[in-house]
């Protein structure tokens, strides 16, 4: 008959409660070990190779939608982006022949110093956007390239607007970059006006970068532009990061902090460069940014908070 | 010669009706008879939809604030409806896999599954009695209690505060067991036993 007759009289299941007590402790330590330390790592990236065929059929109608509109919107986005470029070239004439001039003083200035200039022409890598993760926690993003394409954790991320962030995680097909404003990352920067040093955090703002630990009569108000400073090896000197928007200054504890709007737009664009400076850079800056101790911020050895 | 025949056939049909009544009675020693508590979903209809709104998960719709969350209503409905085949396992696997997705903390995902599927499985011999929007309002205080403790669990160790909106998400995700419910009991007819019962 078609019935199913289940003639087992004592379940020999394990009860629920011991299975609970099980999982839960295990997620449990699952959370403590992966917040403090990188032994999980490899997990991750396991399981999230398994992922990554799945994600890239998820995303397969968008990819298609993409394309479409790309083909029928080709001509209008070509005369436009024409139009830009022309635009461009013409204001970067004026800068370029200025760059050539103040490249050669720069040199002859470094030569009179005596400061070597091992500055190298770093390898890049074109990054598509993957898909954003859905996490309250981070900010972050995942391109569709990762150690395959010799993307290691450590590489600078950059738009045509300078830093968006940096790689934190890569999968042999994938690879995680934390953006500016994400809290766990930190920059090494300089303020353009007057070389001061700070560093950039990402803050509790949204879409905004915080600037700390500095005295509270530092020289910075508002429209300052930071740059990278180059300190730390782990991006290159002098990439565009932020503008300082507001500076709140507190006599009392005689520390100042400073809200920056960042100059890159990550939520603008698909594509983004990797700058490979692990590979072309020299085997200190690498065993810096890859240092497991400091997890999350490998360019902020002395941001305890 | 044409007498024996309507007698063989009543015998026939005298002992199909003793095999029916003694295979009906080896189903009552079950304890429960044939009503909804005994009915199973197809697995293809189990697996099936749990994967579809796995891979559903990995669109980017989470993004929006307060998005709902699909994948803990389909995993605890069935940990209600089929708990042999459904429970904390598969929770605790699929929520790894989101977390890893996710990029979030490993394991917080995994904790709200879990926490989830094993209200789910407490309370199913109950809640198989309720129509589904008494299911949903039972279910709600589990759902809530599992993301919340994960989520404060989460912000303990990672010292990062999510803000709230998850918890007006957790709301529109104890809703959706109405909708997603009625579909997925649709294709083995276990609705209409539940109205018979409800009513």
């Amino acid at each position: 008959m078609a019935t199913q007759v289940d003639l087992e009289l004592f379940r020999r299941r394990v009860p629920a409660q011991v299975k609970l007590v099980l999982l839960a402790l295990l997620a449990c330590l699952l959370l403590v070990v992966d917040a403090h330390t990188r032994y999980l790592d490899p997990v991750r990236q396991g399981v999230s190779v398994l992922l990554y065929p799945l994600q890239r059929v998820v995303m397969l109608p968008r990819d298609a939608v993409a394309l479409a509109q790309d083909y029928s919107n080709a001509a209008q986005l070509l005369r436009e982006e024409s139009e830009a470029l022309q635009r461009q070239r013409i204001e970067l004439a004026q800068v370029v022949s200025n760059a050539a001039q103040l490249v050669t003083e720069n040199r002859q200035l470094r030569r009179l110093l005596g400061v070597v200039d091992d500055k190298a022409a770093v390898e890049t890598v074109v990054v598509e956007v993957l898909y954003e993760p859905a996490t309250d926690y981070r900010r972050r993003l995942v391109f569709n390239k990762g150690t395959n394409a010799g993307i290691e954790p450590g590489m600078p991320v950059i738009d045509e607007g300078g830093i968006v962030g940096q790689i934190i995680r890569a999968t042999p097909f994938s690879a995680e970059a934390a953006m500016l404003t994400d809290e766990q990352l930190a920059v090494p920067v300089q303020l353009l006006r007057n070389g001061l040093r700070l560093i950039a955090f990402g803050s509790a703002v949204p879409g905004k970068i915080e600037v700390r630990y500095f005295a509270s009569d530092a020289d910075i108000r508002a429209g300052d532009v930071l740059v990278t400073s180059g300190i730390g090896g782990g991006f290159p000197a002098g990439l565009s990061v932020a503008t300082v928007e507001t500076v709140e200054r507190d006599a009392a504890s005689g520390f100042a902090r400073a809200l920056a709007q960042p100059s890159s737009h990550p939520e603008r664009y698909r594509h983004f460069l990797v700058l490979k400076t692990m590979a072309a850079g020299s085997d200190r800056q690498a065993a810096d940014a890859g240092a497991p101790a400091n997890q999350g911020e490998p360019l902020a050895p002395n941001a305890a908070n | 010669m044409q007498e024996p025949q309507p007698i063989k056939e009543s015998l026939l049909r005298q002992t199909q009706r003793t095999e029916r009544s003694t295979s009906a009675g080896l189903v009552r020693t079950q304890g429960m008879g044939s009503d909804q508590l005994d009915q199973r979903s197809d697995g293809w209809v189990v697996w099936g939809s749990i994967g579809l709104f796995f891979l559903l998960s990995l669109l980017p719709w989470r993004l929006l604030p307060m998005a709902p969350d699909l994948l803990m209503v389909v995993l605890a409905f069935w940990a209600v409806h089929e708990p042999r085949r459904v429970g904390m396992l598969t929770g605790f696997v699929l929520g790894l896999l989101l977390d890893v997705h996710d990029a979030g903390p490993l394991g917080q995902y995994a904790l709200t599954y879990v926490l989830a599927c094993y209200g789910a499985v407490i309370l199913h011999r109950r809640l198989l009695r309720f129509n589904l929007w008494r299911q949903a309002l039972h279910m709600m205080p589990v759902l809530l209690t599992a993301r919340v403790v994960a989520v404060a669990l989460t912000a303990w160790v990672s010292g990062i505060w999510p803000g709230w909106s998850w918890l007006v998400g957790m709301l529109l995700t104890c809703i959706m067991w109405v909708p997603i419910g009625w579909v997925l009991l649709l294709p083995g007819n276990r609705l209409e036993s539940m109205s018979a019962a409800t009513e």
